[in-house]
């Protein structure tokens, strides 16, 4: 465990330092709709319905709401 | 199409928007469809359509058409001073039939599986809604959200409470989410499952934790953990599983309880130089029935002129199998358990999409795009023994119409 602290410490301070310089006026560019991690939500739910219908495997940086009887 | 294209979808490639942090946590690091400047209305139709399941790969050697499903969701979203509501409805007709159980095909002779269907075609109706109250509380935005999901056979009620924490000027932010979803089936008896369950039910709880980075001017990266725990009835009542000794036909039977883990990331890089954002996605995924499973998605969102973008897609997916599938079993497991649901089977899966969008004036949007499924051993990152005969294939056109007022 402790090593792989050992590991993990350098990587959180290398995302850190890597994330400290842009200033809020250059973040122009970020705000576009096309680079929300999700840009279209409604399409975005309807395709991990269809996929959590037909996969094992489900979950992510979502909540899941309830499930169905799908086949 | 809501936050699907909004004006900014219209500006030339290289305009760069309000430059501001306000317009940044307003796309980049916010929640999914939360806080709306303006009221935005969103209309989808898809049209999902399974293959035929092939002769050589059915039991009696012919055809079998399989599912087909209409769908009509509705999406509202309404800002209410510093909060907003939105409203998500879903209708969803369904019909053609489903895999039932898996056979030899000829038992101590052919020993190859091959699928046999539920027979007679499936006629339900699916209705679905989900609201969404979005509010300001702490320096913290908060999203609370209540479901409800009825079909012919199967209820669901769902709720949860979401977060995300953006400390002013600060280059991350932290999201999460905690989910219930209480589920009841109550099975349709029909000609070919007389003996299913009475009724039955379970308990789901979900959860997730995010870190976005904003990497430099024009890259964001987003990395998160999730947690499912199911408790309840978690077998499908209407499927069967063979079993060569005797021979006899069994109920699916799977634990009461399954933990689900992923970990996953998603970058968007824009590239100026020729107005396109770069999606990519990665989710590791495991659970405590042994299923180890793999996704990358890739997409590509190009604005062309003014008025257009264009985003083709790709994805794959690869599983390893539940502990206690097999396509038919020689006797009962010791343990009781078993499944021959394709879903629980070693396999691979490939998606090509194309999305196309096109503003209007009148801040109208309207939009078509299409999706092709594939599954097949062939795909999964292992090699496969045994390919399950009930692997799906399906082609999905979608429409889209939206506005904002």
């Amino acid at each position: 465990m402790q090593r792989r602290w050992h590991l993990a410490l350098p990587l959180a301070a290398l995302l850190l330092s890597a994330c400290a310089t842009v200033q809020p006026w250059q973040r122009g560019d970020l705000a576009r709709n096309e680079m929300a991690f999700e840009p279209d939500p409604l399409l975005a739910s309807y395709r991990r319905h269809v996929e959590f219908s037909k996969e094992a495997a489900s979950g992510g940086a979502t909540l899941s709401g309830g499930g169905c009887g799908c086949n | 199409m809501g936050r699907g294209m909004n004006n900014d979808g219209a500006k030339k490639p290289t305009a760069p928007a309000k430059p501001s942090l306000s317009a940044l946590t307003a796309a980049a690091l916010a929640l999914p469809g939360l806080a709306p400047a303006q009221v935005e209305t969103d209309l989808l139709y898809s049209r999902y359509q399974e293959a035929d399941l092939p002769g050589e790969r059915s039991s009696d050697g012919v055809d079998h058409p399989r599912y087909e499903i209409d769908t009509y969701l509705f999406r509202l979203a309404a800002p209410l001073g510093d909060q907003a509501v939105v409203a998500n409805l879903t209708y969803e007709t369904l019909s053609g039939a489903s895999p039932w159980y898996v056979e030899p095909r000829q038992a101590g002779v052919d020993d190859t599986p091959v699928q046999v269907m539920s027979g007679a075609s499936i006629r339900e109706n699916r209705a679905d809604v989900q609201l969404t109250w979005a509010l300001p509380l702490g320096g913290i935005d908060w999203g609370v959200s209540l479901g409800y999901s009825t079909e012919d056979d199967y209820r669901a009620t769902s709720g949860g409470i979401e977060f995300e924490y953006r400390p002013l000027g600060s280059a991350h932010s932290l999201s999460g989410g905690v989910g219930y979803s209480y589920d009841k089936i109550d099975p349709v008896r029909g000609a070919r499952s007389l003996d299913v369950i009475e009724a039955a039910d379970k308990d789901s709880l979900n959860a997730f934790l995010g870190v976005s980075w904003v990497l430099d001017a024009r890259t964001v990266l987003q990395t998160a953990v999730s947690y499912g725990l199911h408790d309840g009835f978690l077998s499908d009542p209407y499927k069967r599983v063979y079993v060569v000794q005797g021979p006899t036909l069994i109920a699916d039977s799977r634990p009461e309880e399954r933990q689900q883990f992923t970990a996953s990331a998603r970058l968007r890089r824009y590239l100026a130089g020729v107005g396109a954002a770069l999606h990519a996605d990665y989710r590791y995924y495991r659970d405590d029935w042994q299923i180890e499973a793999h996704t990358v998605e890739l997409s590509w969102h190009q604005a062309l002129g003014e008025h257009w973008r264009v985003v083709p897609g790709l994805r794959w997916y690869s599983q390893s199998q539940a502990e206690f599938y097999a396509p038919y079993f020689q006797t009962p497991r010791s343990d009781g358990l078993a499944s021959s649901d394709y879903r629980l089977s070693p396999y691979g899966a490939l998606t090509a999409r194309l999305d196309l969008r096109r503003a209007l004036p009148g801040d109208w949007e309207i939009g078509i795009g299409g999706e092709w499924y594939e599954a097949s051993a062939d795909y999964a990152v292992s090699s496969v023994a045994v390919e399950s005969p009930g692997l799906v294939e399906y082609l999905i056109f979608n429409f889209r119409l939206g506005t904002r007022f």
